[in-house]
């Protein structure tokens, strides 16, 4: 009775090259790749479940395409999911224009997807000025997401910056902090 | 109509694929080229007529019948003209007893009429083969395997039951009463039928679950089943229903996917190397699956074909890159699957997965993933245009009217193909084949030719040895040892005593 099984679907957004995937990686897996590897054979589609209090939560993780082409399609993805984890570049403005486009895309289409935005490569980051405008505009998108998060790339340092939790309630928000936290040390 | 069909495999245009009363719709090969509303419109009155026809004939031997019974009653030596046909039935056959024979084989004709019908609305599977069989008469032999299929499920699935004993019963009775309500619905549109449906999947997996316990793996495997039977069962009326436009958006999607045949690999982005003979195979394996998926009658199983081309697709990509490939590979390479697979009856299939398939499945597991990816990628191909092949707009246009062909222009480009075995890497994968197995081929030769002569060796070498011990024993002849022998006998000869001795009652103390 104990173990519940409620199937969650959380979506991955971002442009190409953003490292959704290799969040995803990093949090199923605890690992990041430079190199090859043989035992997975794609890393599109990941099932994890996590254990909250007494229920185990079983996530669905998708992957999706990023590119501009299937922009389109993206609507086909989202249908339906509990979150959406909207993945932007801290070193390519235009990523984060793209991640502006989702955010409204999902608060037009999906009114119950909690929405999580999730800037990456920060290790990368040179503090300039266009990071700085990126700021602000981050604030300004923070009244639709319920958590932002920027994540490290590459080394180990695990610079897990900072959350800012708009709202402290709700599983999906348990669940995602989890993810948050394995994966603030992520890569591209 | 045979001209028709082989014209078919190669091209097809517009003209061909309309309905041929010019209703605007398409048609098809195995309603001889009428939409279905006009093909069954044109089979009711065919076969209107010919009952007609039959009655009238039947009416006319009754006649002659009559006719005939009276003549041998009557003057015998009058001799009718047309005395072959009353021959055929002698003239004393009770003729109340005939017509009644001849209404009971109209009956059966009609009947046959609705079940030809029922055959021909949930259109019929594979219907490109057996389009010359069936224009004409259903063949006996695939209704019986059709109720063949069904039983079997029905066999299974009460099997699957025993197991569970009185709830398994009460799932079937469930089960049962539902498929008899469906087919009493036939009226209803696919929408409505897809409700009724899920409705009762839902009421199904409550009840379940209240019996279980809770136990959600329990109620999961009583649910596919449950989809198995039912789905297997209802499949004929309710894939690709005629209150639908499914058959008109299947062939529409068809015909896209033909246009676009010189959509190449590059085009697409897809990481994929076919030269590479594993992926090649991955990709083959691929398309054989995306293909399969139409034969398939469960929506589970029909996933599972996508799911297991989604697979084939992963590993071509990670053999070709060398580390496992994320959505952004996988989407384009599923695109070039399907444009290269043109999947039968696609958007029928689409549209039976999401009307009748498990909720549950389809919006969160693995299977569901792909499924919405097939989903992108049709999308994708629907309203694909220059710009999504990065494409000027004149190219796009001049390779979609077929002026153009990116393969011959590419060769002269700087793609990095040289001659046939670039145009074509099957023939490429051929011909290494070929050098293999000749090459494979004289290194048997050599062996064999190696075990011939090791046998030669073996059979020649008992020879050698005797013969050589043969020498031995003429060199060193025997004649010595008698000599050797007969001094030692001398020997004993002279001592005289041992053979008591050799019996000496040691022993036999």
């Amino acid at each position: 009775m104990s173990a519940l099984r409620v199937d969650a679907k959380v979506v991955m957004l971002g442009k190409e090259s953003v490292g959704k995937t290799s969040l995803v990686e990093r949090y199923v897996h605890h690992r990041f790749l430079v190199g090859p590897y043989q035992n997975t054979i794609g890393a599109a589609f990941v099932a994890k479940s996590i254990q909250l209090g007494d229920k185990v939560i079983t996530l669905g993780i998708w992957d999706t395409a990023g590119s501009e082409r299937y922009e389109a399609m993206s609507r086909i993805y989202y249908r339906g999911a509990r979150a959406a984890i909207v993945c932007y570049d801290l070193t390519d403005s235009g990523s984060f224009q793209r991640a502006r486009f989702w955010v409204k895309e999902l608060q037009n289409c999906e009114e119950h997807c909690k929405i999580y935005l999730c800037g990456t490569k920060t290790d990368l980051v040179v503090e300039d000025r266009s990071l700085r405008k990126m700021k602000v505009r981050t604030v300004s998108l923070l009244q639709s997401a319920l958590l932002t998060c920027r994540c490290t790339v590459g080394n180990e340092k695990n610079e897990a910056s900072y959350f800012v939790p708009a709202e402290e309630t709700g599983i999906n928000l348990g669940q995602k902090k989890d993810s948050y936290f394995y994966s603030c040390c992520h890569n591209n | 109509m045979s001209q028709r069909t082989e014209r078919r495999g190669i091209h097809v245009d517009q003209s061909d694929l309309l309905c041929k009363k010019g209703c605007g719709y398409y048609g098809n090969a195995a309603w001889q080229g009428l939409c279905s509303k006009c093909w069954r419109e044109e089979y009711q009155r065919v076969r209107q007529k010919q009952i007609q026809d039959d009655w009238a004939l039947a009416e006319k031997l009754q006649r002659e019948e009559e006719a005939a019974y009276a003549s041998s009653h009557g003057a015998q030596a009058q001799s009718h003209s047309q005395t072959a046909v009353p021959q055929l039935h002698p003239g004393h056959a009770s003729l109340g007893a005939f017509s009644k024979f001849e209404e009971k084989k109209t009956n059966e004709k009609t009947r046959k009429v609705t079940t030809v019908k029922k055959f021909f609305s949930p259109s019929s599977r594979t219907p490109p083969k057996k389009d010359t069989q069936e224009g004409r008469t259903p063949s006996p032999s695939i209704s019986r395997h059709a109720s063949f299929e069904t039983d079997q499920v029905s066999k299974e699935f009460v099997e699957f039951l025993k197991n569970l004993q009185k709830p398994g019963r009460e799932i079937h009775k469930q089960c049962r009463a539902f498929i008899m309500n469906m087919s009493s619905k036939k009226e209803l549109s696919a929408d409505e039928l897809s409700e009724c449906v899920q409705d009762f999947y839902q009421n199904m997996a409550d009840r379940l679950m209240s019996h279980f316990k809770g136990s959600s793996e329990s109620v999961e495997r009583v649910m596919d089943q449950v989809e198995k039977y039912i789905m297997t069962r209802l499949y004929k009326s309710v894939f690709c229903p005629e209150s639908t436009d499914d058959e008109r958006k299947d062939l529409a999607t068809q015909k896209r996917i033909r246009a676009l045949h010189w959509v190449t690999i590059q085009m697409l982005c897809v990481s994929m190397d076919e030269e590479i003979p594993e992926v090649s195979e991955d990709v083959v394996k691929a398309i054989t699956d995306i293909i399969e998926m139409d034969s398939k009658r469960v929506p589970r199983d029909k996933l599972g074909c996508i799911t297991r081309c989604s697979k084939h697709i992963f590993s071509a990509i990670r053999i070709t890159r060398n580390e496992p490939a994320s959505a952004d590979d996988f989407l384009p390479a599923l695109i070039y699957i399907v444009l290269k697979a043109n999947p039968p009856r696609l958007q029928s299939n689409i549209q039976y997965i999401t009307r009748f398939c498990n909720p549950s499945r389809l919006m969160t597991g693995e299977d569901g993933y792909y499924f919405t990816n097939l989903c992108c990628a049709v999308a994708f191909i629907e309203k694909l245009d220059a710009q999504s092949l990065n494409l000027s707009p004149e190219e796009f246009q001049r390779y979609m009217s077929g002026q153009a062909s990116p393969r011959l222009h590419s060769s002269e480009g700087d793609w990095p193909q040289s001659g046939v075995t670039a145009a074509n890497p099957v023939l490429a994968q051929l011909n290494h084949n070929l050098e293999r197995l000749s090459l494979v081929s004289s290194r048997q030769q050599m062996l064999m030719e190696a075990a011939q002569s090791m046998q030669a060796d073996l059979l020649s070498w008992p020879e050698g040895v005797q013969r050589e011990v043969s020498g031995v024993l003429e060199k060193y002849p025997l004649q010595i040892l008698p000599r050797t022998v007969s001094a030692m006998d001398a020997n004993n000869a002279d001592s005289d005593g041992p053979p008591p001795l050799l019996t000496a009652q040691v022993f036999a103390g």
